[in-house]
């Protein structure tokens, strides 16, 4: 049983302050339940959105921390599967079974149903924590509901009446169970990432524990295609180089090996992947309904600007690498080859400024929003200043988890705002007027904050440390 | 020059392997890795597991443990065939794996508590011993150690558990000499209990021969032979033919695995050599005849 005392022990060793708030919400959900004789049946409710949304997120917890956890190297622990299967059992026991008796003793109107989706809810978020694409099933009931939303909630409705709702649930539950762990326990060769600063996994990420993730066959495919169009990329870039050396083109062989995956085909590839899953989301899940041109710009934004948290997270991981760059750049100064690289990395702002452009324009065809023409010229102008940010900030920025993330989302909400503000200027104030101001203020802003970090870096010794957990 | 010939089998060991592979195949994107490894690995012995660099040490080593799966053949530990890590059986293995990545985020007492709590024979005061004797402290974060400390940290994972089969990938590349000492000390004196196996891959040669290992050569995703290291000395000989007009082809010798014309001699191992019949042709051929123990450093140069 210490093994499994261990197991169950490490969401409160990763996560401490997350995994000990989420007790105190089952806490407080089993409080709520068991309180029902005497404050009656609403606080079953309170109970059952307590539990539901506590097990959701505890489970994706525990996803995330499977998801470092079942390496290959685990497996050789003895009776790993069995003591993980225990485990399970005590966090089914606590979450699902010990509040549906309770519930069921007290005499609580669809105990059962209420354990049942309970335990559902555990099971999605067990899939989306370990990061399976299983849990875009769930997308797929959205589609399916949204084509007929008055025949969904009717069904929805005889369903939770008929007696075979919660054999349905259990049903489901088990399928996402044992298909979100069958993938987490099999053991399989992986594959280690192109660059540290690209990620060709749209979304997915590394584990927790740094562990490269698990990719399926496309995603393997698909990496397999970006690698190709970098290596004709870098092969292109180095017969140039040779044909006719030039500081110019000895920067395009720095890119290409800094950014294997920012040449004109693997940018268009990923535009059309980009394209391909905007254009099922907006078609099929939101039915092309309405959407205000704000709204469009703004996940622009976000979908351009979803790249540099990698950025500076691939930089620090890239240091022991970049060593090899410097003996071979042979610098004059260790200014220079800071600058070399803060040059190079310079090239992301017109792709992010044009990749949102291009997002900002499929969101215009695809909503037929009204004034085409002012998103736009909006989202080039924010689009560039929020990149200039953006790379400044990881450059320079912080290294700990938590002070990355809050910068993430200061410059993404921040560069949101800004497009909210600039659609309304040039509204208001018209392309010439209300364009020059916001270019005025925003680029202006931007390229004050790049030059700064720049410098700020290059007064930086280089490091080739690997960085510290 | 002649390309190294293949070496007759080991005879085969009373006693039952405690591995036993037969036509194991393992490819990457079509890529054969492994062609067909046929190995039996007899109880109580230091298995030295000798190849280049991308000779598929590594991964044979994987796919012993079922850490890697296969495209063909069976891998049996201990008599059961092997097709995924798990189950009691593991409380028989330990591992020290080439790079060490889990739980950077976990302080180093934690971590062994963590695995200790698997293993009902874990001897803590090993574990405590060897975590002072290489000066791993307990409250730092294994994310912080650095890779000859992580290195440290895995072998001690490995060994707490006083495995029957101890499986190392290149334990020792990243270990200070003092470390490496110790190490090869822990390793020779658990050995002693009976019954005990270690397999491990290394290109340091010295600690083959400090541990009298027998050698296992990789070569071309095939395993070539497995030897003791006694019997290699004894049967490997450099044998050196001298003359000042040189030689355009490797003269013919019975037992000749390489041979390598350099200026004016022809340097050629040869296994079991007969002196009388190499002295004649040094005589027929107006050549000076030298004969040379290689070392396992030069065997392995040779005929990887």
């Amino acid at each position: 049983m210490r093994a499994v005392g261990q197991l169950w022990l490490l969401s409160f060793r990763h996560a401490p302050l997350a995994a000990a708030l989420l007790q105190l919400m089952w806490l407080a959900g089993a409080t709520a339940l068991a309180s029902v004789p005497w404050t009656g049946i609403a606080a079953a409710s309170i109970a059952a959105v307590l539990l539901g949304s506590g097990i959701w997120l505890w489970s994706m917890l525990l996803g995330m921390d499977l998801r470092g956890l079942c390496q290959p190297d685990s497996l050789l622990l003895p009776g790993f599967r069995r003591r993980l299967a225990w485990t399970g059992l005590l966090h089914l026991l606590q979450w699902v079974l010990l509040p549906t008796a309770l519930g069921l003793l007290l005499g609580v109107p669809h105990a059962l149903l209420a354990g049942a989706l309970v335990l559902l809810l555990g099971a999605f978020g067990l899939a989306s924590g370990s990061e399976r694409y299983l849990n875009l099933l769930v997308w797929a009931l959205f589609v399916l509901a949204g084509w007929k939303p008055g025949l969904a909630t009717q069904a929805a409705l005889v369903l939770a009446a008929s007696p075979w709702a919660v054999p349905l649930a259990l049903l489901l539950a088990a399928l996402l169970l044992r298909l979100a762990l069958r993938d987490l326990l099999r053991v399989e060769d992986r594959q280690i990432d192109s660059s540290p600063l690209e990620n060709t996994q749209l979304g997915r990420s590394r584990s927790a524990d740094g562990a490269p993730a698990r990719r399926g066959a496309v995603g393997r495919r698909l990496l397999r295609l970006f690698d190709a169009t970098a290596q004709r990329a870098m092969a292109r870039a180095l017969a140039r180089y040779r044909a006719r050396p030039s500081a110019l083109r000895r920067m395009v062989l720095v890119r290409r090996l800094l950014l294997p995956h920012d040449n004109p085909q693997a940018i268009a590839l990923r535009l059309l992947l980009v394209a391909a899953l905007v254009s099922f989301y907006v078609v099929a899940v939101m039915h092309r309904q309405h959407f205000d041109a704000v709204m469009v710009g703004a996940y622009a934004i976000l979908l351009g600007l979803a790249r540099f948290p990698r950025l500076g997270q691939g930089m620090r991981r890239m240091r022991p690498n970049l060593a090899d760059l410097y003996l071979t750049l042979a610098p004059a100064t260790r200014a220079d080859y800071q600058k070399t690289l803060t040059d190079a990395l310079l090239v992301l702002v017109p792709i992010t400024a044009l990749t949102t452009v291009a997002y900002t324009a499929l969101g215009i065809v695809l909503t037929h929003a009204t004034a085409p023409w002012r998103m736009l010229l909006d989202a080039l102008v924010v689009g560039a200043a929020a990149s200039l940010v953006a790379l400044a900030v990881h450059l320079i920025g912080p290294e700990g988890r938590l002070g990355r993330a809050l910068v993430d989302i200061a410059v993404t909400l921040g560069a949101m705002v800004t497009y909210w503000g600039g659609y309304w200027l040039l509204g208001a104030l018209g392309y010439a007027l209300g364009g020059g101001a916001l270019a005025l203020v925003t680029l202006s802003f931007g390229i004050a904050v790049w030059l700064a970090a720049q410098r700020e870096y290059q007064h930086r010794p280089p490091c080739f440390d690997a960085p510290l957990a | 020059m002649s390309m190294p010939a293949p070496l007759p089998p080991m005879s085969q060991p009373a006693t039952a392997p405690v591995l036993r592979v037969r036509g194991l195949h393992k490819s990457f994107d079509r890529r054969e890795v492994l062609r067909g490894i046929d190995w039996d690995v007899p109880a109580g012995r230091v298995i030295g597991l000798l190849g280049r660099n991308g000779a598929g040490k590594t991964t044979l080593l994987r796919c012993l443990l079922g850490l890697s799966p296969v495209d063909a053949g069976t891998v049996a530990l201990f008599g059961e065939p092997m097709t995924e890590p798990g189950g009691e059986r593991m409380h028989r293995i330990g591992f020290v794996p080439q790079t060490f990545d889990l739980f950077p985020w976990m302080k180093v007492r934690a971590y062994l508590d963590f695995t200790a709590a698997f293993y009902a024979g874990w001897n803590h005061a090993l574990a405590a011993r060897l975590l002072g004797d290489w000066q791993l402290d307990p409250k730092q974060k294994i994310g912080e150690l650095s890779q000859g400390q992580r290195q440290k940290l895995a072998i001690v994972r490995a060994i707490a558990p006083g495995p029957d089969l101890l499986v190392l990938d290149e334990p020792v590349a990243s270990l200070d000499p003092q470390a490496r000492r110790a190490f090869m000390a822990e390793l020779l004196e658990l050995m002693q209990a009976p019954g005990k196996t270690v397999i491990f891959s290394t290109h340091i040669t010295a600690d083959l021969e400090r541990a009298d290992a027998d050698i296992t050569l990789l070569r071309d995703g095939a395993i070539r032979f497995t030897r003791p290291l006694g019997e290699l000395r004894e049967r490997m000989k450099r044998v050196v033919l001298a003359r000042a007009e040189g030689w355009t082809q490797a003269p013919a010798v019975a037992g000749l695995l390489k041979a390598t014309l350099k200026d004016r001699e022809a340097q050629l191992l040869v296994e079991d050599p007969l002196t009388d019949s190499l002295r004649a042709l040094a005589e027929r051929e107006g050549a000076s005849l030298r004969i040379e123990q290689p070392t396992l450093e030069d065997l392995f140069v040779e005929l990887a």
